[in-house]
């Protein structure tokens, strides 16, 4: 343990010299030129390290799992489309994606009504109430989504029928009479996906909340006022009003929310490992990389998923460049 | 005054990037010189032993292993790891192999000598007269195609069934002989109006696991060891006759109304772990539990159960098909293999062959020795002996197939297939052709 602290800390004063050492030494370069040159250069210089962190640790690896995903199962030789021939045809796999779309489908919309739904009507409760009821909401977010899992995992639990129920769902149902009811296992109109996915949301509500909160309190409350004396009613001015104004956040949200939901892993894993038809891609990325150690498959996943998040990243960027010129 | 403020700030941000980077990249190197230590192999007088058995087994083996080391001079750094698989393949590449490795998956240690490692465990390294009493097949578990690379030094038995000893006998049930008399037994039970089977297969991330145990113990009995071996390269597939009389039996036996508590659809939901708490009431919710030496514990039965396993606990071995016919035992064992071929090691390699290894472990643990000639009077209990006696009778003694499998299927497919199946979502043809599916090409 001490041996851990130590390493630990002379890491920490390593790394902090080397950095600094590294600056001073660039500077120093920059200083060596001649005078206007200096000033060109010296930016360039400062921005080396960080673009050679992106070029090492995210440019260079993407390019590696595209190449290992035309690579057999140890890269160790070329078997071309295979990887995506057999994924796509296999039904396991079809099903995993389907899955996927639903929570890409379901969760971001839900998270953002739920959450300025609720920034909303927080807003209208005096400041003492709104805070609580904020910060109420806002907890889940501190806690892991293994946690979640967890905790949503007393909530679904099952026990056989004449045995004492100890989940929370099970308990109300057998109260009320009926049999209890093995919820993860419920295939019908995968609604043991939508529980899945109601922890996901249960943990995501609170950051929507509160970013679109924020939003919402910095509509000027000249537009309202005018939109009041105009005879508009409160859900007009809401949906005609506000919402427009904040709708740069309300994107945002659903954006960040969105890639999420398609890197979704941990609440599958820790709940279902993909059984009972609830596979995602990122967990069956998992269990290809690090169950069946077969590194083309996942690589080939990865690479589809890549595909399927660059047209919304570049939506983002894009949309967050607009916004800070309009600023 | 406005460039510089900005230029500073933009040093500023660079510099937290640096340090994030240099910081994150130094942490993964440092972690390394701490765990490798400085016994990367060779001839220095020290030998490093990696193992992932249970810690109880762990520390009383290593126990011995120190002792009976230092008595030769030789320094061991023994040491316990959770994710020796991953590890071991790790450190191979790396080129910085332990000196032995002692592995639970016959399936790791063939990736490891289609690395080009490991060393074939000749008469000179471990004596023909030392390993003379083993367990028949417990030699077998630990050779790649007919080649001695793994040593099994300490076993676990699977094909066991446990009762509530007291209720058990009060009702007057016998010991089943074959699995005629196993199923005759379950319908007894059930006109007696009781529940004979306790099972669970929830597991976490691994759901499904025990019902491969079920398929593993049937098919070896319905299909003999070559078929079951056969079965294990997928050379018998799944979608074959043996595999469907497995199914069968399990089917009608297990799946069938009333032989589970909650039934059928609840035996993915139960944990495996939770499936026998009522078998040890005075009417017990389930009778029968057919489960690995492990569960004998406080992590899964009541303490009061543990406390008088003698009093409480009965046993009996999974029966075979035919009584007097091959009697086949399944269960896994941890392999030691050699790793550095140098003198200390093979030093090393001796003691763990040696017959009285387990005599610290054996006391304080679950440990079951793969020696036959073991001092059974160490066995913490009447329990162990006798589930230590099913594995002794074992003709012969054969690995958990799951294990060796390919991970897509053994810790994959076969889980989630059969989990699909016994919670209903398909029907059995589609379970086994999408196993034999999964099974990869290469």
């Amino acid at each position: 343990m001490t041996i851990k602290i130590l390493n630990t800390l002379i890491t920490v004063v390593v790394g902090v010299g080397a950095a600094v050492i590294l600056y001073w030494v660039l500077n120093k370069i920059a200083e060596l030129l001649p005078g206007r040159w200096e000033d060109r250069i010296k930016p360039f210089l400062y921005i080396l390290p960080a673009y050679a962190a992106l070029l090492f640790y995210l440019v260079y690896p993407a390019i590696q799992t595209f190449v290992f995903s035309f690579a057999n199962a140890t890269s160790t030789e070329w078997v071309g489309w295979d990887n995506y021939t057999s994924l796509l045809q296999s039904e396991n796999f079809q099903d995993t994606l389907f899955n996927t779309l639903l929570w890409m489908i379901v969760v971001p919309v839900v998270v953002v009504a739920l959450g300025l739904a609720m920034a909303v009507l927080a807003d209208r409760l005096k400041p003492r109430w709104e805070r609580m009821s904020k910060t109420i909401i806002f907890l889940p977010m501190a806690i892991s989504a293994v946690g979640a899992g967890v905790v949503w995992g007393l909530i679904y639990n099952y026990r056989p029928e004449g045995r004492e129920q100890i989940g929370l769902q099970n308990a109300i149902v057998t109260a009320l009479g009926f049999d209890p009811v093995a919820w993860l296992q419920v295939t019908t109109l995968h609604i043991n996906s939508f529980f899945l996915m109601m922890i996901l949301m249960w943990a995501q509500v609170g950051f929507s909340m509160v970013l679109l909160s924020a939003a919402v309190k910095s509509v000027p409350e000249d537009t309202l006022e005018a939109a009041r004396i105009d005879g508009a009613d409160e859900r007009s001015i809401f949906f005609r009003v506000v919402v427009p104004q904040i709708w740069g956040s309300v994107l945002t949200v659903y954006v960040t929310t969105l890639i999420g939901v398609m890197k979704i892993f941990d609440i599958v894993y820790v709940m279902t490992n993909g059984g009972f038809n609830t596979n995602v891609v990122g967990n069956e990325f998992f269990n290809q990389l690090f169950s069946n150690f077969n590194n083309g498959a996942a690589a080939a996943i990865v690479v589809m998923l890549m595909i399927a998040t660059i047209p919304i990243m570049w939506y983002q960027v894009r949309n967050f460049r607009r916004e800070e010129l309009m600023a | 005054m406005r460039l510089t403020a900005k230029r500073r700030r933009a040093a500023l941000a660079a510099t937290a990037a640096a340090l994030a980077l240099t910081t994150t990249g130094c942490l993964g190197s440092s972690d390394d010189g701490g765990s490798g230590g400085s016994s990367g192999g060779g001839d220095d007088g020290e030998v490093e032993i990696l193992a992932t058995t249970d810690p109880l087994v762990f520390d009383g083996l290593k126990k011995k292993i120190e002792e009976e080391a230092e008595a030769a001079g030789i320094n061991v750094n023994m040491q316990r790891v959770d994710n020796i698989n991953q590890l071991i393949l790790t450190r191979i590449q790396a080129g910085d192999p332990p000196d032995i490795a002692v592995i639970p998956q016959p399936g790791v240690i063939k990736q490891i000598v289609d690395r080009g490692e490991g060393v074939e465990l000749t008469d000179d390294i471990v004596p023909a007269d030392a390993i003379a009493d083993m367990t028949p097949g417990t030699l077998e578990a630990g050779q790649i195609d007919g080649t001695q690379y793994g040593l099994m030094i300490s076993m676990n038995v699977k094909s066991l069934v446990f009762n509530n000893k007291q209720a058990w006998d009060k009702a007057g049930y016998e010991t089943p002989e074959t699995l005629d008399d196993l199923a005759a037994l379950t319908e007894q039970i059930k006109s007696d109006g009781g529940t004979p089977w306790c099972f669970g297969i929830e597991s976490g991330t691994a759901t499904g696991w025990p019902a491969t145990d079920w398929f593993e113990d049937l098919i070896m009995r319905y299909g003999g060891a070559d078929v079951y071996n056969q079965w294990i390269t997928n050379e018998v597939k799944f979608d074959s006759d043996v595999v469907r009389q497995a199914a069968d039996f399990f089917e009608t036996n297990v799946l069938a109304d009333d032989s589970v508590p909650g039934g059928r659809g609840s035996i993915a939901s139960v944990a495996f772990g939770d499936a026998e708490d009522t078998m040890w009431d005075d009417d017990p919710g389930c009778w029968m539990l057919k489960q690995g030496n492990f569960i004998v514990s406080a992590d899964f039965m009541p303490q009061d159960v543990v406390d008088n396993v003698d009093e409480r606990v009965g046993v009996f071995g999974f029966p075979p098909a035919e009584a007097g016919g091959e009697n086949p035992v399944m269960g896994g064992g941890d392999l030691a293999t050699l790793l550095e071929d140098n003198e200390d090691s093979r030093a090393i390699m001796k003691i763990l062959a040696d017959v009285d290894l387990g005599t610290e472990a054996a006391p304080s643990s679950s440990f079951i020795s793969p020696h036959t000639e073991f001092d059974t009077s160490l066995y913490p209990s009447e329990t162990t002996r006798q589930i230590a006696d099913v594995a002794y009778q074992a003709d012969p003694f054969l690995f958990d197939g799951s294990d060796q499998m390919p991970g897509e299927v053994g810790a994959g497919s076969f889980w989630k297939e059969m989990t699909a199946w016994i919670s209903e979502q398909q029907d059995l043809d589609t379970t086994l052709t999408k196993i034999d599916d999964s099974w990869p090409s290469s």
